[in-house]
């Protein structure tokens, strides 16, 4: 009965196969169901090595595929492309944007199994590297470099920071840190001097406590902390002796002390209330009563731009940039970077081509191009500073010009294989402190533990 | 159809000579058994080697059944092989992850029932299992004893009924997305909230008005709240079909019998519902077990992560599959998910067969 029963289906699904071909004319009395069968599978290949071709046959260029995100808003991807074709004729890349929110998970979705035909990678974040790295999605890009003798010494020691077992499979082309952006006209109202780039956490705090208005209806914050972990946290790792990744937080403790206190005060606004409206640090900015924020490099073409449209008005015209604050005798300027790298996956059709838009991407000429956009490159040198720094719209200030200059950086998230894990852990630890839900030490102890369990799986 | 062929005599006879015998056999073994089942699956053989003898003296290449079930089975094909393609594959694929270990691109480990005792040790599934039946346990019955009351206040001849019908099935089509941020905004954390100025106003001290979503010990109970709010209006309109079904007569005979309001309730209304509480408490239980969305927009914050205090298993499952590329375990979690949902479905089964009317 069984047997009859997958007999009919099988021959069912060929009947359906055949109508679907459009051949299913039964011809003579004597053909068997078999010769149909082949015939629509021939019509079938038929079919898709018509629809393969059209892909690389435009005036016989060649196409790179590169995964990006946020095309419309992201300013520097047509410039670059750009300069790429003039210097490379015969070569056409084509941008596919996964979207913002979950690039990272999409990307490795598509890089997942057989199917995609991507040529270059954007990597997003460190986390993300990593999970790519380990699923050996990425080409090493070593021997491209050895063979071309790209000089890895100008991004600034931080591709030491992503190499995993000795080896490189990403190549940096934006590199953001951290800087306090501040609104001056708050302070002018309040007769305060301006932050400076050389500030302890101390006088952080003292300079956030003195413009501070708590008068129901004329609030102002003297500082602002975005819902993300990495705003409070990584005050910690900025004297270079602690690590995150390392399963012992105990140096986070000063840090929550200070700004949960600001939290009580009304210094900074509540966590809490910023968790559930899911507010954007922009917006928070924009409402002008705030002075200062502690935000990425990443928002200052997004402040410049949206000021020159109008979208933002007179209250946030005013804007300043300092330095990171740092603890009691480390240098100023040591700050948290994010970096956002090419890679090529292990998949990529056409490999040495898309080394040539990688090399020439994170290079010097793509570095010039990108700053030219009001976005910091990975190399940077005094022309790419003095190319931002002179932009309509950046302050013209010389604290602002300097404030662009770091003295160490460390990336937000280190390269570890249990990065996502560690990231889980470390974001309910944050938010069951700064929601009060736990006590600092409770919340370190569950980080502590949290990590440790991850760190001995 | 123009099918009739040729038939050689010689290739025939040797058919029916095999298939005749058989059918004698088959016959006389029927009439041997008094088995009710085994006489059923005789008379289908028979029936069967009866079109296969039709078949072969005609010569036709397919029986006339064969033809009919042909044209059925291309009826259903279309769907079916769509359900097979993205449905019945994939189960049995995630079923056979759950013993291995995989991170979709490098070779699949087989690991046995390793990844089951991981998840028992893992305190965010555990978190995940007790969030999961909490909410379930606050959200059923919590939902059964609100749309109930709607359905009976609305099944009156109130003024502005079918207004009052409407607003209460409101929530339930509204945009997820859009009533969340809402609800969140009345139950800001903040002691200006409009939630947290009338408890403040009730006399709860600024120091312990609870935060809500963003709150460890509170976020189940918004959660709860949201999800009772939500999905209210659905089981309303089950409920109204149910009570609109319930024979008028009963209450008529009741009143004559001087019984109030209460008892018209206890003994008609309930158990003539009780087939509607039946389904409306299982497609409840089950759709708690998969609850997701409603939790990622209200505690998910700015990162959509969610914590331990407000974690589900769904979101668990997504975050070790899709976050961590542990496709094994979050297969091995999905299964027990899935038998959780069977066990439902069982105790479904066996009540459909007490309740069906």
């Amino acid at each position: 009965m069984m047997k009859k029963r997958l007999l009919g289906l099988t021959l069912a699904c060929s009947m359906t196969a055949v109508a679907l071909a459009g051949c299913g004319g039964s011809g003579g009395g004597t053909e068997t169901t078999e010769p149909a069968t082949s015939e629509s599978t021939a019509a079938n290949a038929g079919e898709s090595t018509t629809s393969a071709a059209p892909v690389e046959a435009a005036d016989g260029d060649t196409v790179l595929k590169w995964a990006v995100w946020d095309v419309s808003s992201t300013v520097y991807y047509q410039p670059l492309i750009e300069a790429f074709e003039a210097a490379n004729p015969g070569v056409k890349i084509e941008m596919v944007d996964l979207g913002s929110a979950d690039y990272q998970t999409v990307l490795a979705t598509e890089l997942t199994g057989s199917g995609s035909d991507f040529d270059i990678a954007t990597i997003k974040d460190v986390p993300g590297y990593t999970t790519l790295v380990n699923k050996g999605v990425l080409e090493a890009l070593d021997d491209y470099i050895a063979k071309d003798s790209v000089d890895l010494s100008q991004y600034g020691g931080i591709t030491d920071q992503v190499t995993v077992d000795g080896k490189l499979y990403e190549l940096p082309f934006r590199s953001d840190f951290w800087v306090m952006f501040y609104n001056k006209d708050v302070f002018d109202n309040a007769g305060v001097d301006y932050p400076t780039n050389d500030m302890t956490f101390e006088a952080y705090d003292a300079l956030a406590r003195s413009v501070t208005n708590t008068t129901p209806g004329e609030e102002v914050y003297g500082a602002h902390y975005h819902t993300w972990r990495s705003a409070v946290q990584l005050f910690g790792i900025l004297d270079g002796k602690n690590s995150i990744v390392d399963g012992n937080y105990e140096f986070l403790k000063p840090y929550y002390e200070m700004i949960l206190a600001q939290q009580e005060d009304g210094v900074c606004q509540d966590y809490a209330t910023l968790k559930t409206s899911s507010l954007h640090y922009s917006g928070a900015f924009a409402q002008g009563n705030v002075a200062m924020m502690n935000m990425g490099s990443w928002f200052i073409p997004t402040l410049i731009e949206k000021i020159k449209t109008g979208e933002y008005g007179e209250e946030v015209a005013n804007w300043g940039l300092v330095k990171y604050p740092h603890a009691e005798g480390v240098e100023p300027g040591s700050t948290l970077a994010t970096i956002t790298c090419l890679s090529i996956p292990t998949s990529a059709p056409h490999k040495d081509l898309a080394w040539e838009f990688v090399k020439f991407v994170c290079g010097p000429e793509g570095a010039q191009v990108v700053a030219e956009t009001g976005t910091i490159p990975a190399i940077t040198t005094d022309a790419v500073v003095a190319a931002i720094s002179g932009m309509e719209g950046f302050p013209d200030d010389e604290a602002s010009a300097e404030a662009l200059k770091t003295a160490n950086t460390y990336l937000e998230m280190p390269v570890h294989e249990k990065s996502s894990e560690i990231e889980t852990v470390l974001n309910e630890g944050h938010d069951n402190i700064m929601t009060e839900g736990s006590t600092i030490d409770e919340g370190i102890e569950e980080m502590n533990e949290g990590v440790a369990a991850v760190l001995g799986q | 159809m123009a099918n009739q062929k040729t038939v050689d005599p010689n290739a025939v006879k040797e058919k029916l000579a095999k298939l005749e015998p058989r059918l004698l056999a088959l016959q006389k073994e029927l009439s041997n058994t008094s088995d009710k089942k085994k006489q059923n699956k005789l008379i289908k053989q028979i029936e069967y080697t009866q079109g296969k003898i039709k078949q072969a003296k005609t010569g036709e290449r397919l029986s006339r059944q064969a033809k009919r079930d042909l044209v059925a089975y291309s009826f259903i094909a279309p769907n079916f092989i769509g359900f097979c393609v993205f449905t019945l594959v994939p189960i049995i694929f995630a079923f056979v992850l759950a013993f291995a270990q995989w991170d979709g691109n490098n070779a699949m480990k087989f690991v046995a029932l390793d990844n089951f005792i991981q998840a028992f040790q893992n305190d965010r599934f555990l978190a995940s299992l007790k969030n999961t039946i909490v909410y379930c346990i606050a959200t059923v019955p919590l939902t059964l004893i609100c749309s109930l009351g709607l359905a009976i206040i609305l099944n009156q001849k109130v003024k502005g009924r079918n207004f009052f019908r409407t607003v209460s099935f409101f929530p339930y089509v509204a945009s997820l997305v859009a009533v969340a941020a809402v609800w969140n905004m009345l139950f800001s954390p903040q002691k200006s909230g409009p939630v947290n100025m009338i408890l403040y106003n009730l006399g709860v001290a600024a120091k312990s008005l609870p935060k809500w979503s963003a709150d460890k010990d509170w976020v189940m109970f918004t959660v709860v709240l949201f999800s009772v709010w939500k999905n209210m209006g659905y089981y309303m309109v089950i409920y109204l079909a149910g009570l609109q079904g319930i024979n008028g007569e009963l209450y008529e005979a009741c009143s004559l019998d001087g019984a109030n309001t209460w008892q018209k309730f206890l003994y008609i209304t309930w158990p003539q519902l009780q087939p509607t509480t039946f389904f409306v408490t299982i497609m409840l239980t089950i759709n708690c077990f998969k609850v997701y969305d409603i939790v990622y927009m209200l505690a998910g914050g700015s990162n959509g992560v969610l914590n331990k205090s407000a974690i589900v298993l769904v979101y668990h499952i997504y975050e070790e599959a899709f976050r961590n590329w542990n496709l094994g375990y979050a297969s091995a979690v999905a299964m027990v998910l899935f038998l959780m949902v069977l066990a439902v479905t069982l105790i479904q089964f066996r009540g459909e067969k007490k309740y069906a009317n």
